[in-house]
């Protein structure tokens, strides 16, 4: 089932390029469907508190330990249930306008959600680091194509040649830090092997750890982005094609702070520990930094952007507090945040094609004549702040609450970041939806189909902001054995249970 | 059935009616999203009296009722439920939302007939009285501070109803966030206690409290101090006051539910239902009392200058609260609450009447274009002198009793808490002064031009102008409607003032020294442990030498407004002029929205624009970039491949590559 979950989507892309030129997008979209319901039905199917399941562990090339191990956890499932659903949504979305060179197009997207959706999967080392750049080459292809020469920035091929020596320099030091820790950790004696499981068995636990820690830590903080590491995030956003950059931000950024969970913290425990504050303060810097950035911008992709940086800043955060509640609210926020992005970058595509800019000062008065565009953008954009009763506030609560626990001052810092989150992204709905009509004639509501991916993305917000438990329980099953290690190298106690408030 | 299951359908049918609006707003026929909305507010007001009924079936000492129905988010240590608590105080504010917005759905639901938004208005105002109503209801700190945040956005909404005013929109961003900066307070409350208690509960909060916290300990004071960062946020005390006025840009009833009877007194709810707490931290609890005082008396100085009508009851507000601050921070819980509800049904009713007369103006709300609406507001203009008598405390009305309460019991305090009486009686001739000076300023003196033609039976109509940017209002969107309202023609909103105008001259009664003590036997069991409740009594005696001085003051003041506005008109104008500066200061609400700016909102834009855009991100950022990029482009010139081409044939190969390898894995994978 989980190999189907993996491959149905790559499947259907080349599926699709056999189908008539208008068709190709509904063709790749009903796999995404069939690779929604396989998601879904391993959700069910998901017995809370057995570890790793629906695994698969082939042997692939025994000679250099490397298997095609994949699995999911309570951390996992959900990340990918959300690639599963963001997914179909943007096709389906840039299906109902059918862009240039459909089969193509489809195609990379297909092979971009197989990348993914593997690499919440991999339980092997080298098995990620494949998946990981399986999942991020379609996209620069889909960038550099399709996307637009903007005003006043690079254009869409520089912009993606920026990116991709960014991520490409991640890349490349992530895959020399994957073999290197399968190699010095099998030095003990033990046989070499890329799993994670076995690896964190045999355990790196030398002077190395920090080296290694700091190679994938720099690929994943480039990917999420992080302050400083945002470098190539203004020209791509500028520039992208828009229903690529949403999954882009939705789900790749993921996979970045997936990996600390998957990687960093199990292999390097007291790497992880030793640089628990730099991470920490890195994370609070990002909030504030990508949140002041957003309301100072003028370009709405740009707002997105930043307020994605200041929201990767909370799940790093949450992360590094090295508690279990921490954790449990960092994935929870990465599952929100998947979801949110997508309808919010959506609709700025809406936007941003009826008054042909991203110019923030150009839009406004929506609302009067797109009334439910104008409800679903608030629904959203209420989401996107974090407003208490959605989803989100939970997840910030929990990351908060695992950040005041070890730190009170970065915690309340980043508290500010939920302040101005407010203003920023009701900034954004304001100037779109509200005040003067800026072209009178332009205005219009949202056709039936595009209202419709809307409406389901919203529905699916709204039945998470009712029961955020869903996730957490399942999260909390594996966040704390994850967590064990590195928190005991930094003198925490992982386990919150131990200390009050559990229930009687 | 019990009580918790009526609270259930209390919360529910709010709800349910704000939903059913939404989803069918585009169905609904002329004035059926009022009558939906009204009803559905009815009916929960039918459940919260069931509530009640139910809760009296109690004995007294079992009054504390909890229900949960499922886990929202308990894992690691962190346990939230989705449930609620039903005990005396918060049935007691159920009864009051529920009733007062049943009588401001209704008058809306003739007020807003011409607006191009009721649908919405109507969709929104249900789901700020389910706001309000989980707010109140919550089990738990987290639940709360989602009621708490749900009626900020409720708040927001309405505010930027008619969102084609720039004004109005603005003004509903800084409502949303000031109030953003309150649920912050709440949330860093909650993880204190969570530390410090280590439950989200609140009845669990209040019981382990005492052995969890020291009295007047640091924890304790900090608990304190953010629970009322979220109060003072909430209920527009200094210095987070400052959107209250602004948020006059929604619709007059939006201002008489939201911003006078019931949102913006969840501060005093909350001080309120954390008592234990606060007793527990003397310090921020005093805090709270002089920051209410200050308060009081602040807004009262302003409300005596501004000329713009809504401000001028939004001002009163913010000064009534303050009252009701002072008097559950000193421990005067019960009067606190007493005027909480009194202030409820007077202020909703002057607002009412505001809206009424600013109809009549179609839609001006200067005073100084207004004047002489005695004969022709004869419905009207009762209205306006009731809720001003009560306001300023008239002898018998409701609001001599309660606003009495509080101060005679800062008296039988003693001590420092003197301060807190003298101060409320300097507040107290101020707000009769001012109240009065809204009735003379609209009902007497010579008729103005629309009073003159309303006089002749026709409602004047005008092109409105926003008065702040001189923009002609954009009517599309509702504002203000092609008709306009006044009680005198719209059955729904007589009844509803009626109704108000009985409750704010008698609901006093209910609550006599030494005659009768409805809400004090009531209220009883919630505050039964509490030290200060326990150990100062004002005697009856006292209270009566209290409401003598009231009396004699509240009578002082309406003469002066009297004297000032109607003796002599051209008075006031000549001290204005004589004390310009002072004047100006008030006027311009001791200039805390420049403060503001300056201190706060200022630095961060120049922080944003100045440092971080332009130099971190274009230079320091930039440059990185621009390196690691130039490197890989310089490698590619030598190439001479064309850029895009560069581009396609590079990510091509690294594919293929990973294709290849792939394949080669499989393959080799496979032969092993």
């Amino acid at each position: 089932m989980i190999n189907l979950a993996i491959w149905l989507p790559a499947v259907g892309g080349l599926a699709a390029c056999l189908a008539p030129r208008r068709a190709v997008g509904w063709v790749s979209f009903i796999f995404g469907l069939g690779a929604l319901a396989i998601a879904i039905a391993m959700t069910v199917g998901y017995e809370s508190g057995s570890g790793l399941q629906y695994l698969v562990d082939e042997k692939w090339l025994p000679d250099l330990g490397v298997g095609y191990k994949v699995g999911i956890d309570g951390i996992s499932v959900f990340l990918v249930l959300m690639a599963a659903v963001v997914w179909p949504a943007a096709t389906a979305w840039s299906a109902i306008k059918t862009p240039d060179r459909p089969a193509t197009w489809y195609l990379l997207l297909a092979i971009g959600q197989s990348g993914a959706i593997g690499a919440f999967c991999a339980q092997d080392l080298l098995l990620f680091v494949l998946f990981f750049d399986l999942m991020l080459i379609p996209f620069f292809f889909l960038f550099g194509a399709w996307g637009k020469n903007p005003d006043g920035g690079l254009g869409a091929s520089a912009a993606t040649i920026k990116m991709m020596v960014f991520t490409l320099f991640g890349s490349l030091l992530m895959l020399v830090a994957a073999v290197a820790t399968a190699f010095i950790s099998s030095e003990g004696g033990s046989p070499l092997t890329f799993s994670i499981s076995a690896i964190t068995a045999q355990g790196v636990r030398d002077s190395s750890e920090i080296w290694l820690f700091s190679f994938f830590a720099l690929a994943f903080l480039i990917k999420m982005p992080v302050f400083p590491f945002h470098g190539w995030m203004r020209d791509t956003y500028r520039s992208a094609p828009l229903p690529a950059l949403a999954l882009f931000t939705a789900v790749l950024s993921k996979v970045g702070a997936y990996g600390f969970i998957r990687v960093c913290l199990p292999l390097f425990p007291d790497a992880t520990a030793e640089l628990q504050d730099v991470m920490m303060i890195l994370a609070v810097v990002s909030i504030i930094y990508g949140s002041v950035m957003a309301f100072s911008q003028d370009n709405a992709r740009l707002v997105a952007g930043f307020s994605s940086i200041a929201q990767m800043g909370f799940v790093l955060l949450g992360i590094f507090a090295l508690r279990a509640d921490g954790l449990d609210g960092a994935v929870l926020q990465m599952v929100n945040h998947g979801l949110v992005v997508v309808p919010m970058m959506l609709i700025i595509a809406f936007l941003a094609e009826r008054v042909r800019s991203d110019d923030l000062s150009k839009m406004g008065g929506l609302a009067f004549r797109a009334p439910f565009l104008a409800a679903i953008f608030l629904v959203v954009t209420m989401a996107v702040l974090a407003l208490p009763g959605s989803a989100n506030f939970v997840g910030e609560f929990y990351v908060l609450r695992g950040a005041f626990e070890v730190d009170i001052t970065l915690a309340v810092i980043a508290s500010l970041g939920v302040a101005m989150a407010g203003f920023y992204a009701l900034r954004l709905y304001q100037l779109s939806m509200h005040n003067r009509e800026i072209e009178a004639d332009a205005s219009a509501e949202i056709s039936t189909g595009r209202g419709a991916i809307l409406g389901a993305l919203v529905a699916v917000i709204v039945a998470l902001a009712l029961y955020p438990q869903l996730i957490l329980e399942r999260v909390d099953d594996s966040a704390e054995s994850q967590i064990a290690p590195a928190a005991r190298s930094a003198g925490q106690t992982p386990a919150t249970e131990a200390s009050v408030g559990s229930r009687p | 059935m019990d009580a918790v299951t009526f609270a259930w359908l209390v919360l529910a049918f709010p709800l349910a009616g704000s939903i059913l609006i939404s989803l069918s707003f585009k169905l609904l026929p002329r004035r059926a999203a009022g009558y939906i909305g009204t009803a559905a507010i009815a009916i929960a007001f039918g459940f919260a009296v069931a509530a009640l009924i139910g809760l009296l079936s109690h004995p007294v000492e079992e009054r504390s009722l909890n229900g949960a129905l499922y886990d929202y988010a308990a894992v690691a240590g962190i346990d939230v439920e989705l449930s609620i608590l039903v005990d005396p105080l918060s049935v007691f504010m159920c009864l009051i939302v529920t009733g007062v917005s049943t009588l401001i759905h209704l008058y809306s639901l003739a007020y807003m007939t011409s607006d191009r938004g009721y649908n919405r208005f109507f969709a929104y105002l249900n789901f700020f009285v389910f706001s309000m109503l989980l707010l109140i209801l919550a089990g738990n700190l987290v639940l709360l501070i989602v009621g708490w945040a749900f009626v900020g956005f409720a708040s927001y909404a309405l505010i930027s109803f008619w969102y084609r005013r720039t004004t109005a929109t603005a003004a509903g961003m800084k409502a949303f966030v000031i109030n953003v900066v309150g649920d912050i307070g709440l949330v860093l409350a909650a993880f204190l206690i969570l530390r410090e208690i280590g439950v989200l509960d609140l009845t669990e909060i209040f019981e382990k409290a005492p052995e969890d916290l020291s009295v007047n300990s640091g924890v304790a004071v900090a608990i304190g101090l953010l629970l009322l960062v979220g109060a003072f946020a909430k209920s527009a005390q200094i210095p987070l006051h400052t959107w209250l006025a602004d948020a006059m840009e929604g619709p007059t009833p939006v201002s008489a539910l939201i911003h006078a009877a019931t949102m913006v007194t969840a501060g005093v709810y909350l001080i309120a239902r954390f008592w234990p707490i606060f007793e527990l931290a003397p310090t921020a609890a005093d805090i709270a009392a002089f920051t209410g005082l200050a308060t009081l008396l602040f807004a009262g100085t302003v409300a005596l200058v501004v000329t713009d009508l809504k401000r001028v009851i939004a001002y009163s507000t913010i000064s009534q609260i303050g009252y009701m601050v002072v008097g559950v921070s000193i421990g005067a819980y019960t009067a606190g609450l007493f005027h909480l509800m009194t202030h409820a049904f007077f202020k909703a009713l002057l607002f009412m009447a505001a809206g009424s007369v600013i109809a009549a103006m179609a839609a001006v709300q200067d005073l100084d274009k207004m004047g002489g609406f005695r004969k022709a507001l004869r419905f009207t203009g009762p209205m306006l002198v009731i809720g001003a008598l009560a306001l300023a405390a008239f002898p018998g009305t409701s609001g001599f009793f309660s606003k009495d309460e509080i101060l005679v019991f800062a008296e039988a305090r003693g001590g420092m808490y003197m301060i807190f009486a003298i101060g409320g009686y300097i507040g107290a001739l101020m707000t009769a002064v001012y109240s009065f000076r809204i009735v003379y300023r609209v009902l007497s003196g010579p008729p103005c031009k629309e009073a003159a033609e309303l006089e002749q039976g026709h409602l004047a109509h005008g092109e409105p102008v926003n008065p702040k940017t001189g923009e002609t209002e954009d009517t599309d969107v509702g504002f203000p409607g092609s008709e306009h309202w006044i009680a005198e023609r719209a059955r729904p909103m007589r009844v509803a003032m009626s109704i108000l105008a009985f409750l704010a001259l008698f609901a006093g009664l209910v609550q006599v020294p030494g005659v009768t003590h409805v809400i004090d036997s009531f209220l009883e069991p919630v505050f039964a442990e509490s030290k200060l409740a326990e150990d100062y009594h004002p005697t009856v005696a006292a209270e009566w030498r209290g409401l003598a001085i009231g009396a004699v003051i509240s009578i002082l003041g309406i003469l002066l407004a009297r004297y000032l506005w109607v003796t002599n008109p051209a008075l006031p104008a000549r001290l204005a002029k004589r004390f310009r500066r002072i004047h100006d200061f008030c006027a311009n609400a001791w200039y805390f929205d420049k403060l503001i700016d300056v201190l706060v909102v200022r630095p961060v834009q120049a922080f944003g624009d100045k440092i971080a855009d332009s130099f971190v991100e274009n230079k320091v950022i930039g440059t990185f970039a621009a390196i690691a990029t130039g490197t890989v482009r310089g490698a590619g010139a030598a190439v001479r491949i064309s850029q895009s081409g560069y581009l396609r044939a590079y990510a091509m190969v690294l594919l293929l590559g990973l294709i290849g390898l792939g394949i080669y894995f499989l393959i080799a994978g496979g032969g092993a």
